[in-house]
């Protein structure tokens, strides 16, 4: 039933824009565009018309009804990627100028592997900003926050117009200790509103109250830089929805793991850098919570890449230390870990050591992959999948050419001098092998056993291949989310509105008398309390402290009561980060004798997006295949059933080998496997318990 | 046992992956800030006899050869103590495998079934590690014993428990005991998570497939370096790189003596040989490098520069090389000589003479001359620890590594990277300042590139840095203990006719200034060598520069756009654009014909005659991109001029001329003992090309350091 209210979440990816409405009863309809790059508001658009669509409804009947509309895009990632970002000025602490072209010496950090080992390929991060266009002002305040050098106005005013006349489009302003201390960047802006009226501008203590100049600096920098053009897109969709009677909220999908108001976000950009992949994490977390699942390893197969994100205990853990293109952050973002291994990864022999490689090289969206006929003749992981008859549809308007999927991976056969097959299968299992690494390197680093989670497979390729990478992971299951396809969309649209206000302290004992730190907290609040004036809603605010062990680099964040903090809470506060501490390090690692510290304090703000639980799905029937095709399974050519996967009802199972089949992907049962639908549509795979029967395949398959 | 491509490949992605958590799980457990924020680290996976299979890219020459350690306990304590599941051993002892002391390494058997079937092991630079002097490094150590006394392997952890009394013998040692625990917790859970995740592998694939992976790891990537090697044309290559420090001559102890080390290195079908036997005596303490040390510079070097895109597989590539040294010498020294400050001094300059090799054995061919690389930052001067006492009264001693600053190497295909750190240490980051300030009384008074330290070239090398800080919120003079070196001339060599980056400075001044001009304009005075007793106190302030990396080819054959750019940039100066590339550059604008006259006017300098046309095409057999061996003679590749016979003294033959040190970098030329140093910049006799560069002794003659062998 379409019902309204309408929540709509739409997120801009790569090549596909999704949507994904859902009515005032929980139901759920989809939309998929083609991302028009150049202008990604017509890909919204379009993919939301797709949707409503879907419903039966017209757009502006659907946008007129709806309450919210949240978005992840990737306008801002785009502009950082394609060089398109503002022309950016920095003005910096005399002496200090060169903290972002410097880079701490970064040369390696974020490669891919491949180009770690090879000294040609090392190089520092792009610069954002010329050096020509990175001025240091005279003033120094140091790290007890206190004015060493007075902050040189006239040197400033002079600095400001150097700018402007080199036609700077944005200021980013970072000065040393500003977190303390931002009484010189505010006095900068000042000036610099005084001088060059209506320019934008960043100050590095507002957009990121960090310790640690390098990250802080490049986090303004790069707001500044993608700034101009994100506030124009979000001025843009804002009003193009207006013109077709939307009056509700629009949020954007922040890499912070909540959404915000457009306008927040469009005085801080840098927050919806990767709202895609968040979005897919957050739509996990959302979904696992309704089926009990708080540990899940969310995986993410994509054309060019796969990206792994972790549910812990509910939270989305934080990266410790974050970098978008290379560049050192300093605002939060959920852990994202990424390699360039998709489906047009290309394999190829090593010529040093005879292996069978997979990537780092992509045949990317032109040509492609040899099956997409378009020129392509080096083999990819999706050529492989066609050879062992895995794929038969590719979605959207590509049809499958099968001969050159099979001339390609041939190349690599006869090089192995094995039969096609088999070097297909070894492609898909190198493949799977590096994502089944990528999820071991994301959870034994941080502490964690794959063991004890979850693995949600979702992005259109994933389903193709989670039963081969989550084989010998061990974890505790497997689930496909119905919305799979569209995920991240659904993310958006099922996130909660987060307001997060942080502040590094000088560290300090986490003992009382807590001195400035209490009315630094009351401060955040304040802040993040304000950003949801006017809302309706039930606004939970938690106060947090960010904890460590004296002489230590990482810190954990607790949260604390509000209002004055006693003994009692301090003593809780420290009891819950030993535990935490020990979660992740190690059982007895945090001895009693180590003096903790206080080195940060925050403030978030939280509004939950009401929801009606999806409907239960029609329950019963039995599953009956489609139709058949040969697929290679275990080194032989078998007849597999096929399942037309939306038709399924909820409480049926197949047993592989099967492909359970949509228009958008292709679901691979592997032998010994099992898929259960579950209440709500999502595909649930397990193990075949070794005592049970396989029915169906032997009556059906042909 | 042998394993198909498939297996081969899944392993070897699992290998790295398992290494990488292994690192991952360091730092994470230590949370200190030598290996979580600075990343001196490493982590090493190897074969039941010590191979390195896999190596993790932190700090790489900390890792490379922890062969020798395993080699070492296999021999000694097979019996007694004995080598079981769940034991690990610690040492620190560079005459067995470490670097020097303050590098503490971990390594673990790992059994399957009851059999060793491989061993993990991790390092980490601590900030202290006992000894006379805050930090290790004790430049007045006349021996050994006058250092942190080194820790032979010590079975720290038995049947998977920690000897206390062993743990706690090791941390009485340090004046930062509760750093070094935090570190020795990590390399514990390091080394537990390699095992685990091992066995892992063990469990799905089993222990013959592992170990028939590991062996065709190795086989394969040795068969794949040899090719390389066969690739290259066969030949000799010299070099050669100069430390300062005091020498003992009969009972005198002589300062700022000069030592030499030096590199003959020939590769004939498919193995290289290097030779460092020509080096000099050993050093009575601090700089020199014991053998651990060689190999494992060596071997970095070997990966870095020699090993674009194949599995960096130390214990393959040792396959295919032979070492040689002497001992006694100041690469290989003798026990008991000091070694604490090796990674700084003699193990730089072991780096540099192999780089250099390498980059001219590359250069032989005229497909792998793209691959060819100048030297980078060595640890210079800036390269310290630092002592004190806090605002509260307490001592404090740390590392700054804020040396990490110093540029790339340029390569035959493009500039050297800017303010990237040494080659040998891809992934060591320096802090930022808000971080050292925080946890220590310090005020940073500039951090920031250098300009004009970049080693020029046809491509240039990346620029150096320059920083200084003052003690603040606190009383107390702060200690330096500097390694000393590269001060009194270049150390990172050009190739090809590029030329050396800035050497090294250090000084303690009135005040910061801008850049070194200040100190070097119009004073007379030298400025003091840093000692044992450098120390800046509150009302001084600390300067120290990072070197460039080197240059590649003639700087006059350079894009001079390329030039305009990094002058917009301010990594050069307008002076220094024409000074350096002859490219001139008035109110902002590149003046092309001026710049064209006065490149003509540079070559006809250099010769004293007009230059001949660069226009011959490339005929005979190459030998360099400088020259070509046509009908048993030595020819310019550029004009045809005839060199000399072939096998003859090419550089002896060349048109040449003879500067000051200082004359790539004034402020060298102010440090006591310069004076003892040349530049020599050598040119083709008839075209004026310049094709080689070289930092060497006065009255010494030109080094040789290309011979092609035939047959």
């Amino acid at each position: 039933m379409t019902i309204p209210p309408f929540l709509i979440g739409s997120d801009t990816g790569g090549t596909f824009t999704d949507t994904v409405i859902v009515a005032g009863d929980g139901s759920t309809y989809v939309g998929k565009a083609l991302t028009t790059h150049g202008a990604l508001m017509d890909g919204v658009l379009a993919s939301i018309g797709v949707a409503c669509a879907a419903m039966g409804l017209p757009r502006d009947q659907v946008l007129r009804d709806a309450r919210l509309l949240a978005h992840g895009t990737t306008v801002g990632l785009n502009a950082l990627l394609t060089g398109s970002g503002a022309k950016v000025g920095l003005l910096t602490t005399a002496g200090f100028e060169a903290t972002l072209p410097m880079a701490r010496s970064n040369k390696i950090h974020g490669l891919a592997e491949e180009e770690i080992t090879d000294a040609l390929k090392w190089r520092k991060p792009d610069l954002l900003v010329p050096r020509r266009r990175i001025i240091g002002v005279p003033e120094r305040i140091d790290s007890a926050g206190a004015v060493v050098v007075p902050l040189d106005e006239d040197a400033a005013r002079a600095a400001v117009r150097r700018l402007t006349d080199l036609g700077v489009e944005a200021i980013a302003i970072s000065l040393l200790w500003s977190v303390l201390n931002p009484a010189h960047e505010r006095r900068l802006a000042e000036l610099v509103a005084e001088e060059a009226p209506g320019l934008p501008v960043t100050l590095s203590s507002h957009i990121a109250p960090r310790i640690g100049e390098y990250e802080r600096t490049a986090t303004a920098v790069l707001n500044a830089y993608i700034a101009p053009l994100v506030s124009e897109y979000l001025g843009n969709v804002e009003r193009a929805l207006a013109d077709e009677g939307f009056k509700g909220r629009f949020l954007i999908m922040t890499m912070g793991g909540g959404v915000q108001l457009a306008r927040t976000v469009a005085g801080a950009p840098i927050h919806l850098l990767q709202s895609g992949p968040v979005g897919g994490i957050s739509a996990a977390r959302h979904l696992g919570a309704s089926l009990g699942h708080d540990r899940i390893i969310a995986t993410d197969v994509g054309g060019t890449s796969f990206d792994v994100g972790l549910v812990v205990d509910g939270e989305l853990p934080r990266a410790q230390k974050p970098r978008i293109d290379r560049h050192g952050l300093a605002v939060p973002f959920v852990d994202i870990a990424s390699i360039g291994t998709g489906g047009g990864s290309i394999a190829h022999v090593d010529p040093a050591i005879g292996a069978l490689r997979v990537g780092p090289e992509s045949a990317g969206s032109m040509p492609g992959p040899a099956c997409y006929g378009r020129g392509g003749t080096r083999p990819t992981v999706t050529d492989a999948a066609v050879v062992l008859g895995h794929v038969d549809r590719l979605g959207g308007a590509v049809t499958l050419d099968r001969e050159a999927a099979r001339r390609a991976v041939a190349t690599v056969a006869d090089q192995l001098g094995m039969p096609v097959e088999q070097a297909a299968q070894g492609i898909v299992d190198v493949a799977c092998a590096q994502m089944a690494d990528l999820v071991r390197r994301a959870t034994v680093q941080r502490g964690h056993d794959p063991r004890r989670f979850m693995l949600y497979a979702y992005g259109g390729a994933a389903p193709q291949y989670v039963g081969r990478y989550a084989a010998d992971l061990g974890v505790a299951g497997v689930v496909i989310p119905r919305l799979g396809p569209a995920l991240s969309a659904w993310g958006a649209v099922c996130s909660d509105l987060t307001v997060l206000a942080e502040r590094d302290l000088p560290p300090r004992a986490f003992a009382l008398p807590l001195g400035d730190s209490e009315a630094v907290l009351g401060e955040l609040e304040a802040q993040a309390r304000s950003e949801f004036d006017g809302l309706v809603g039930t606004l939970v605010v938690e106060r947090r402290v960010g904890l460590r062990f004296a002489r230590q680099i990482h810190r954990i964040e607790v949260a604390i009561p509000s209002g004055r903090l006693d003994e009692a809470a301090i003593a809780d506060a420290e009891a819950e980060f030993r535990a935490r501490y020990e979660r992740i390090v190690g059982r007895g690692a945090s001895g009693s004798a180590k003096a903790v510290e206080l080195v940060s304090v925050g403030a978030e703000a939280r509004i939950a997006v009401p929801h009606t639980a999806a409907p239960k799905g029609q329950i019963g029937g039995r599953a009956e295949p489609t139709g058949s095709r040969d697929a290679w399974f275990e080194g032989g050519w078998q007849k597999v059933p096929t399942y037309d996967l939306p038709s399924l009802c909820s409480g049926v199972g197949v047993s592989g080998p099967a492909f359970l089949e949509s228009p958008q992907t292709t679901l691979v049962v592997h032998p010994g496997m099992r898929a259960d639908l579950n209440e709500t549509g999502d595909v649930v795979m397990s193990p075949e318990p070794e005592n049970v029967v396989i029915p169906l395949r032997a009556e059906n398959g042909r | 046992m042998s394993v198909g491509a498939i297996e081969l490949e899944i392993i070897r992605h699992r290998l790295e992956t398992i290494n990488a958590d292994a690192g991952e799980t360091l730092v994470r457990v230590s949370g200190s800030q030598i290996a979580s924020e600075a990343g001196d680290y490493n982590t090493a996976l190897m074969t039941a006899d010590g191979s390195v299979v896999a190596c993790s890219k932190s700090v790489v020459v900390q890792s490379t050869s922890l062969n020798l350690v395993v080699a070492d306990i296999l021999a000694h304590y097979a019996d007694n103590p004995g080598i079981n599941e769940g034991d690990q051993f610690l040492t620190n002892d560079p005459y067995v495998g470490a670097l020097h002391q303050p590098d503490v390494t971990l390594v673990a058997p790992i059994f399957a079934d009851g059999k060793l079937i491989a061993w993990s092991g991790c390092t980490v630079h601590e900030a202290d590690v006992g000894g006379p002097v805050g930090g290790g490094f004790n430049q007045a150590a006349r021996s050994i014993f006058d250092e942190p006394l080194p820790i032979a392997p010590i079975k720290l952890v038995e049947g998977g428990r920690v000897r206390a009394d062993i743990e706690r013998d090791i941390l009485a040692r340090s004046r930062t005991p509760e750093l070094n625990a935090l570190d020795m917790l990590g390399q514990i859970a390091a080394n537990n998570a390699a095992a685990t995740r091992l066995l892992e592998l063990v469990e799905r694939y089993g222990a013959d497939c592992l170990s028939g992976a590991m062996a065709q790891l190795l086989d394969g990537t040795e068969a794949a370096f040899r090719r390389r090697l066969a690739a290259l044309p066969d030949g000799r290559w010299r070099d050669i790189a100069f430390l300062q420090h005091e020498k003992r001559e009969g009972d005198d102890y002589v300062p700022n003596a000069i030592y030499a080390v030096r590199l003959t290195m020939t590769k004939r079908g498919d193995r290289l040989e290097l030779d460092f036997s020509d080096s000099d005596d050993q050093a009575p303490g601090a700089v020199n490098s014991a053998y651990p040390a060689l190999a494992n510079f060596v071997m970095a070097a070997l990966l870095v520069h020699l090993c674009q895109g194949m599995p960096w597989v130390p214990g393959a590539i040792w396959r295919a090389i032979d070492l040689k040294s002497r001992p006694g010498t100041i690469i290989h020294a003798e026990w008991p000589a000091g070694v604490a400050m090796s990674t700084g001094t003699s193990a730089q300059a072991i780096r540099n003479v192999t780089t250099g090799c390498i980059a001219r054995l590359l250069d032989g061919s005229e497909e792998l001359a793209p691959l060819a690389m100048a030297s980078s930052q060595s640890t210079g001067a800036g390269g310290m620890s630092i002592s004190g006492l806090d605002a509260q009264g307490r001592p404090f001693h740390t590392l700054f590594l804020d040396e990490l600053t110093g540029g790339s190497g340029a390569a035959g295909s493009r500039d050297g990277a800017d303010v990237a750190g040494t080659a040998t240490s891809p992934g060591a980051m320096p802090s930022n300042v808000e971080t050292n300030e925080a946890a220590f009384p310090v005020l940073y008074l500039v951090r920031g590139e250098l300009a004009d330290s970049a080693g020029p070239g046809r491509h240039r090398g990346g620029s150096g840095a320059i920083w200084s800080y003052r003690p603040h919120g606190t009383a107390s003079a702060i200690a330096l203990n500097s390694m000393a070196q590269g001060l009194q001339h270049p150390s990172t060599l050009g190739i090809l006719g590029g030329e050396p980056g800035s050497a090294s400075g250090i000084a303690v001044a009135e005040s910061a200034g801008a850049g070194w001009d200040h100190l070097v304009d119009g004073r007379n005075a030298p400025l003091p060598l840093p000692d044992v007793n450098l120390a800046v106190s509150a009302r001084h302030v600390m300067i120290a520069s990072s070197q460039g990396g080197g240059g590649l080819g003639d700087p006059i054959e350079r894009d001079p756009a390329a030039v305009l750019d990094d002058v917009e940039e301010g990594l050069v100066t307008v002076a220094g654009a024409l000074r350096d590339y002859g490219v001139v550059i008035a109110d902002g604008a590149l003046d092309e014909a001026a710049t064209r006259q006065v490149r003509i006017d540079r070559r006809r300098e250099r010769l004293g005659a007009e230059p001949l046309p660069r226009d011959r095409k490339r005929a005979g057999q190459r030998l360099s991109s400088h020259f070509d061996v046509a009908d048993g003679e030595i020819v310019c590749a550029g004009c045809g001029t005839g060199i000399c016979a072939s096998g003859g003294p090419i550089l002896a033959s060349l048109r040449s001329r003879e500067a000051d040190v200082g004359d790539r970098f004034p402020l060298t030329s102010l440090y006591p003992g310069s004076e003892r140093f040349r530049i020599r910049y050598f040119y083709c006799p008839g075209c004026g090309t310049q094709v080689d560069v070289q930092v060497g002794l006065a009255g010494a003659p030109p080094l040789e350091t290309t011979e092609a062998l035939h047959g």
